[in-house]
């Protein structure tokens, strides 16, 4: 019997699939593993279109921007930013948490929801994991532009100097830059883990030899063996079991910044979990604002379907319900604390002449507004209003750190120290600047990587055609 | 056919039912060096090779147990025996103050330890193998599922590994040179 | 598939019920005699047994709104317990009357002497007041009783039509339900429990009471699922992956508890404020120091340890000895909530706390097992529940 030598075989360019998956609401029927792999390969593996370039040159412009900005920070000094006594912190201490907010839902979706074995993660969660470490880079570049002598970051992290001085372990800051480099570490790694796979696709797949070399560095020779599965998916498990805990433990030690502080306004027990969860909506607030014109521009109705917008604006509607409760509870404990200082500062927060009228926006774009439409079926369903609605829970979100932090501030215990604080144009140029580099780096993962997970993909296509009895049904063939 | 060395036969399939059925074939006729390639992870397919579990939790838990108790220690030596200071009248051994970093470090090191583990044991980075020899193969990252018996199997025999592997309703079977 | 009558899933107590409420008259008669020997001794062990098993009723109706708007797996089987355990609140609100009657004992804000005596007390008038205090609570049991009331109403109609509109309108009433929980409930912690310590404030503790309630409703509905799935045919229906299941949901909330508790204890502990500080000090200090940490071990760290492991969750035997553990440990907790209030020296030993627990909870298991009797075991007619049986 003569074996058929290798070469002889050659790979066809298109054959009809075994069998297409019959849909489901997280798929649009009639796709197969083939077309699944074509079809979000083929939104990298092309040309560059017209429409990305004029995206990509508005984000590099707003990066720029930021640029700017940074210069002439560093070549002026921490002066640049509006920043006095009493209000030290502001604008860059906003961003840094907002920004950092933002990265969480990108995590939840892909380990909490990953342990809660949920179908409707598959489609969303690589670019929301995208979105995860652009933010938390965006994040993490405040309170380093912060520091006034930002080349001696190191300062923070415990290394034996010749001093022998150790950093101070007691204070929340120091336990920020752990929580902060871990969850970037750990958000990356786990990308990292679900890219591997996909990176072994579009190396194969890839036409250019320069596309081939780069894509055959990063899958490290992945083959899609049953072991390497088999160990891949314990990983995967393994790190968003670590992943979720994390993810929690992240925004709470963010709010030890605050809590541990005795400032009437920071000080308030509640916030670890009150800042998780403004964390989580305004991160669905993003993965929403960002999915909607993914799905419409690379065509990818049929992945991210009417039925996860309308998930995860529930998630939305969920998570803005903690953060209502605990404005509530706030205002409740002021005024029950009989504390002269809780209860003029909750006084000031909203009828104050500062930051009253700022207090009140932030309860429109917060509250009145998306924790009224949220409930209807159709807000959550229409992509325009859902938009909108996380568009403006978005800006809720930033207002809401903004107000904790410099309202809380701009009022001390002596009215001797009471003072302003007015954004200067440098603190305008780096928070729109830091949008840029979100988007910079949006732009680029979106014309380099997979935005969905293609094996996740295929898998959910075996899943759902498996369910439907549609493989048994090829097999009787 | 020439005496060139090889690596194994190789079948292709279109579906994860044939894919199993075959694996679970070898194994029942006594094939051990064998392997199964797919584009997504097919549930039961590595019980049908023969590897039901993988050690990968026990790395995690080591490293996850160094974090632990190197974060503590980290704060705990210079704070209390290296360079005690008094800060606010907090105790040197402030242990509530030391939790957020302690778990960061323990999530931290099990974390990187589970990836590098999970590369280590797949024997990743791998830039050269021999599947790769077959064109056709490039579609396990695409559609098609493989099942390939090495030739370090103690049973391999190039002519009944193919014939086998032809009565199980393959695409098509492969040689693999090495 | 769908093969069980509902004759074959009704619920027999075989004399449970009549002992559970035997013995809760008696152990509640007992306690009684402290009313008239201290009467202040009584209310304080009143007060702590019937805040227990109120939770109990409280937490398992949260549950059966998160079931109903997840509408996971998991809950189908816990439905009907859910449900009977929510409907004891229109019963338990009776017990709760002596409560009010013995405000005077429990509340120092209620005597206008010391309130006199003291400026944070009368700041703090405008909440803490007799009549307020009346108001708050029909208007909290009245909200729990009429959303226990038509989730449990729309259920047993189900079971009748199998009219499928109706998962949606429980579904409905379940979302703004859980809001209108976590306020109520928030707020009933504050009133029977925060404001024991009147000058005490902690914005987390709402949340912190829930969760302490939700670990004992857990366990508490955990418990009852494995001692019905002992007998035929719930044996078959509630297999060991939907105890695994109930595992997870026990992990989580355990977790949450450990999150909360620690976060509360960290930022006081570190912020060292004249108005807070106190309240941790009687309870990390003197013999309430060996309370708190056999807290942190059993109430956190070996039940987290075991709900890990597989091998526990899919054992129904195992899983109920986690679940008992639990359920022993969040008695232990409230009583480390509530008691350092009164005995700041140290926990102290008085018969009637405990007699007071298990008449109110004989009574409480009593009610309970008269509303399993009410309908089938299992919610036959959701359109869901096929799908529960028809996998695996």
């Amino acid at each position: 019997m003569e074996p058929l030598d290798p070469v002889d075989s050659p790979v066809a360019q298109e054959e009809p699939p075994a069998f297409v998956s019959p849909g489901d609401p997280f798929l649009a029927p009639g796709h197969s593993y083939a077309s699944v792999t074509r079809d979000i390969s083929g939104t990298v593996l092309r040309k560059t279109q017209r429409g990305w370039w004029i995206g990509f040159a508005v984000a590099i412009s707003l990066f720029l921007v930021l640029n700017f900005g940074i210069t002439l920070l560093f070549a002026i000094g921490v002066g640049e930013f509006g920043i006095n006594i009493p209000v030290g912190w502001a604008f860059a201490i906003t961003n840094f948490v907002w920004w950092i907010g933002i990265g969480h839902a990108g995590t939840l979706i892909s380990a909490f929801l990953l342990l809660m074995r949920q179908k409707w993660r598959t489609s969303i969660n690589r670019f929301a994991e995208a979105m995860t470490i652009f933010a938390v880079m965006c994040a993490g570049m405040f309170p380093f532009v912060h520091m006034g002598r930002p080349w001696l970051f190191y300062w923070l992290f415990p290394y034996p100097d010749t001093m022998g001085v150790w950093p101070q372990f007691r204070s929340p800051l120091v336990w920020d830059v752990f929580a902060v480099s871990t969850y970037f570490t750990i958000s990356l790694l786990f990308w990292y883990v679900g890219l591997l796979p996909d990176f072994a696709t579009f190396r194969d797949r890839a036409k250019h030899k320069a596309g081939k070399l780069i894509y055959g560095f990063f899958s490290m020779g992945w083959r899609g063996s049953a072991r390497h599965w088999k160990r891949h998916e314990v990983c995967s498990l393994l790190l968003a079991g670590l992943a979720t805990p994390l993810v929690v433990s992240v925004h709470t030690v963010v709010s030890f910044d605050f809590t541990i502080a005795i400032v009437p306004g920071w000080h308030s027990t509640i916030f670890p979990p009150y800042f998780v969860a403004g964390a989580i909506y305004s991160g669905f607030a993003m993965v929403i604002m960002l999915a909607i014109p993914l799905r419409k521009w690379y065509q990818l109705e049929d992945y991210i379907t009417i039925r996860h917008l309308n998930n995860m604006g529930k998630l939305l509607l969920a998570t803005g319900m903690i953060v209502a409760y605990s404005y509530v509870m706030e205002a409740f404990m002021a005024l029950y604390s009989a504390d002269k200082f809780e209860h003029s500062m909750i006084v000031d927060r909203f009828f104050g002449g500062g930051y009253g009228v700022v207090g009140w926006i932030l309860l429109s774009c917060n509250l009145f507004i998306p924790m009224t439409t949220l409930w209807s079926h159709r807000i959550r369903t229409s992509t325009v209003g859902l938009f909108i609605v996380a568009t403006f829970a978005q800006c809720g979100m930033w207002l809401e750190r903004f107000v904790i932090i410099v309202q809380s501030l701009h009022r001390d215990f002596t009215p001797s120290s009471w003072g302003m604080f007015y954004p200067t144009p440098t603190d305008w140029m780096i928070l729109f600047g830091s949008l840029g580099l979100f988007l910079t780096l949006f732009y680029l993962f979106a014309r380099l990587l997979p935005s969905i997970s293609i094996f996740e993909l295929r898998h959910l296509v075996h899943r759902t055609a498996e369910e439907a009895g549609v493989i048994e049904a090829v097999e009787a063939e | 056919m020439a005496k060139r060395p090889i690596y194994g036969v190789m079948a292709e399939f279109n579906t994860t039912k044939d894919v199993l059925h075959a694996a679970r074939r070898a194994r029942e006729e006594g094939y051990r060096r064998m392997d199964a390639y797919s584009p997504f992870p097919v549930e039961g397919l590595s019980e049908a090779i023969g590897f039901p579990h993988s050690r990968l939790p026990v790395i995690t838990l080591i490293g996850g147990l160094i974090g632990c108790f190197g974060g503590f220690f980290l704060q705990y030596y210079p704070n209390v025996m290296g360079f005690p200071l008094d800060i606010g009248g907090k105790p040197f051994d402030s242990w509530p103050a030391f939790i957020p970093i302690t778990f960061e470090l323990t999530i931290l090191c099990a974390g990187i330890s589970t990836v590098v583990g999970m590369i280590w044991l797949n024997k990743l980075p791998t830039p050269y193998h021999p599947v790769f020899n077959v064109p056709r193969f490039q579609l396990a990252s695409q559609d098609r599922f493989f099942l390939c018996i090495q030739s370090k199997d103690p049973q391999f025999e190039i002519d009944a590994v193919v014939r086998f592997l032809k009565d199980l309703n393959p695409r098509e079977v492969n040689v693999v040179p090495v | 598939m769908n093969s069980y009558s509902p004759q074959s899933l009704q619920y027999e107590p075989r004399g449970f019920q009549s002992k559970a409420l035997a013995v809760g008259v008696v152990c509640l008669i007992i306690t009684l005699i402290e009313l008239f020997l201290h009467p202040t001794q009584f209310f304080r062990s009143y007060l702590f047994g019937v805040v227990f098993w109120l939770g109990i009723g409280l937490s398992c109706t949260a549950i059966l709104m998160l079931h109903h708007l997840v509408s996971g797996r998991w809950g189908f089987v816990l439905r009907r317990s859910l449900e009977a355990a929510a409907r004891t609140l229109m019963w338990m609100a009776l017990f709760f009357i002596p409560v009010v009657l013995g405000m005077r004992y429990l509340y120092i804000w209620t005597h206008p002497a010391a309130v006199a005596a003291d400026p944070i007390l009368q700041q703090k008038q405008f909440y803490l007041n007799t009549p307020f205090f009346i108001i708050r609570q029909v208007i909290y049991f009245g909200l729990w009783i009429v959303l226990a009331y038509f989730l449990t109403r729309w259920s047993g109609e189900q079971d009748k039509t199998a009219n499928p509109d109706l998962v949606k309108r429980m579904r409905n009433l379940s979302g703004p339900g859980l809001a209108i929980y976590g306020f109520t409930v928030s707020f009933a912690g504050f009133d029977w429990m925060l404001s024991l310590e009147p000058h005490f404030f902690s914005t987390i503790y709402g949340m912190l009471f829930v969760v302490t309630e939700a670990v004992g409703g857990m366990s508490f509905i955990t418990l009852v699922a494995y001692f019905l799935s002992k007998r035929e045919p719930l044996s078959e229906i509630i297999r060991p992956s939907q105890f695994h299941d109930f595992g997870n949901l026990l992990l989580v909330f355990t977790l949450l508890w450990a999150y909360i508790s620690f976060a509360q204890f960290l930022i006081i502990w570190s912020g060292n404020l004249q108005n807070e500080i106190p309240w941790y000090v009687y309870r990390i200090n003197h013999t309430w120091a060996t309370i708190a940490l056999v807290l942190v071990i059993f109430h956190f760290a070996v039940p987290f340890l075991l709900l890990l492991q597989r091998f526990v969750t899919f054992r129904r035997q195992y899983l109920a000895w986690v679940a008992g553990l639990l359920f022993i440990m969040s008695i232990l907790d409230l009583f480390w909530l509530m008691m350092p209030s009164y005995e700041k020296a140290g926990p102290q030993f008085y018969w009637s706390d405990w007699l007071a627990l298990i008449g109110l909870g004989g009574i409480f298991l009593a009610i309970f097992s008269s509303q399993l009797k009410r309908k089938p075991l299992m919610p036959l007619h959701d359109p869901n529940f096929v799908g529960v049986l028809q996998h695996e």
